[in-house]
């Protein structure tokens, strides 16, 4: 028998607003990735509006758990659902803003004729996609050891953002470079910089996850785990 | 930091007759820390709590196995004199239970009966007790009117003043705020936090609350067994035990 039935209802409530918000963030990061390959702004912009509803949730679900601490003194495992979800709250908005500054730079670029993703940029955008998805179901499995994986996966982002800043840096040292495409080459680099920071989000709900499993937070290695 | 163990029991079973209410229970009471038994009703967690100063050999039928220590003396060797004994281990039970005498002779009460004469000591000592147990204050005006006419807040720091009266090692509390309003409850708990500095307190709580809110260390009884026991801290974020988990969560069942 669950003596706390109805507090533990509302438990399972705010996880299933959270993963609602984390499904609309990872949509509105697919969505400015295919705008940005595909140089569609009609998506671009819809991703852009859609971070409002993003934005809507982060305050319905802050005020979910303030109430709930306030009201239910959770301990244990139901306050770490709840401060590890409180983290989340904050980089599933960052990566809608993140994906939002990638499909603004689809707008940006819309006036300049179509030309292929660089490489590097490309497997970035892969990777970090890869590295949201493993985090957010590590979170919906509660997965520690999957979610200490997507931690792993951090300094591999890091290396393809530098190598998609020198591929940059080559092309703009070409005596052939043209102002176009030196305003292309800065906003795949603004987009990189974007996709670098989506990055470090999924770690931070990865190491969110890892903290209401374990109850150990892992943050700039403070504690061994 | 190391503490130095106030209190031990090693491998400690207890019976009510053939009942056994205590399984192999080891545990150890650090000095100036307070220690809260947390568990369900029927746990044991009161009656490991009255064995501490053996209140329990009060009830007929009661047998007691394995080892009790009081700063590495068995309590239950046979030179104890229990009542130095219940002297060194005071108690502060559920329901504020003074006696029907003023104020000034409740706390006085505990020294008048260990044999002590001098009214000016006596005077002293229960001026002191009162200012421990917060209360002073409060009831330095009415000092030889009747304990009964107190609230009941002020009625159970008044217990725990006279408890405090025979100068003490370790102070019990039976659920000691459980029979009182909010504001009074605070106070209790405040003073737990006081009084720590100078006792060893063991706290049996109902509220989980404030076990979290008071103690330094939990131990939590399910059964007449000792699941876990572990900084209050750990205890309530992260637990070792699925039982204590679902004790403290309220998964219980």
């Amino acid at each position: 028998m669950d003596g706390r039935s109805h507090f533990h209802a509302e438990l399972e409530l705010f996880t299933d607003k959270l993963l609602h918000m984390a499904g609309l963030a990872r949509a509105a990061l697919a969505d400015a990735l295919r705008a940005f390959h595909d140089r569609d702004t009609a998506l671009a912009r819809a991703v852009i509006d859609r971070d409002a509803a993003i934005n809507q949730l982060e305050c319905e679900l802050d005020d979910f758990c303030l109430r709930l601490l306030a009201l239910e003194q959770p301990v244990a495992l139901d306050l770490r659902r709840i401060v590890g979800g409180m983290r989340m709250i904050i980089d599933l908005e960052r990566v809608g803003d993140e994906a939002l500054h990638v499909a603004e730079r689809v707008i940006f670029l819309a006036h300049l004729p179509p030309s292929p993703m660089p490489a590097h940029l490309e497997e970035l955008a892969f990777r970090v996609t890869e590295m949201l998805d493993k985090a957010l179901a590590a979170f919906k499995a509660g997965d520690a050891a999957l979610a200490q994986e997507v931690c792993r996966m951090d300094g591999g982002i890091g290396d393809l953002n530098v190598l998609v800043i020198k591929d940059a840096l080559g092309q703009v040292e070409q005596a052939s470079c043209s102002p176009q495409s030196l305003e292309r080459t800065i906003h795949e680099v603004i987009a990189a910089r974007s996709l670098e920071r989506i990055g470090d989000k999924a770690a931070n709900i990865a190491e969110a996850t890892i903290f209401i499993v374990h109850g150990v937070s892992i943050k700039h290695h403070c504690r061994p785990f | 930091m190391a503490h130095k163990i106030k209190m031990a029991a090693r491998n400690l079973d207890f019976y009510y007759g053939s009942f056994k209410a205590l399984h192999d229970i080891t545990l150890d009471i650090q000095e100036n820390r307070v220690t809260a038994l947390i568990g369900p009703s029927g746990c044991g967690k009161s009656t490991f709590l009255r064995c501490l100063n053996r209140m329990n050999d009060l009830i007929p039928g009661t047998r007691v196995e394995g080892e009790l220590t009081l700063d590495g003396g068995n309590i239950h060797a046979p030179d104890v004199d229990v009542v130095e004994l219940r002297r060194r281990v005071g108690m502060v039970f559920q329901k504020p239970n003074p006696f029907p005498k003023t104020v000034f002779e409740n706390v006085a009460y505990g020294l008048r009966v260990n044999g002590v004469r001098d009214n000016a000591f006596i005077a002293q000592q229960v001026e002191k007790s009162l200012r421990d147990a917060a209360l002073f204050d409060e009831v330095k005006d009415r000092l030889h009117d009747s304990a009964l006419g107190l609230s009941g807040g002020q009625q159970q720091r008044l217990c725990i003043a006279r408890a405090l009266a025979v100068a003490p090692d370790v102070v019990l509390m039976d659920e000691p705020a459980s029979a009182l309003d909010p504001i009074a409850t605070q106070k209790i708990e405040e003073l737990v936090h006081e009084l720590k500095k100078r006792f060893t307190i063991i706290i049996v709580t109902h509220s989980m609350q404030q076990a979290a809110r008071v103690s330094d260390m939990t131990a939590f009884f399910y059964m007449g067994k000792l699941i876990e026991t572990d900084n209050t801290e750990t205890i309530f974020t992260r637990p070792s035990n699925k039982q204590t988990e679902d004790y403290i969560t309220g998964r219980f069942g």
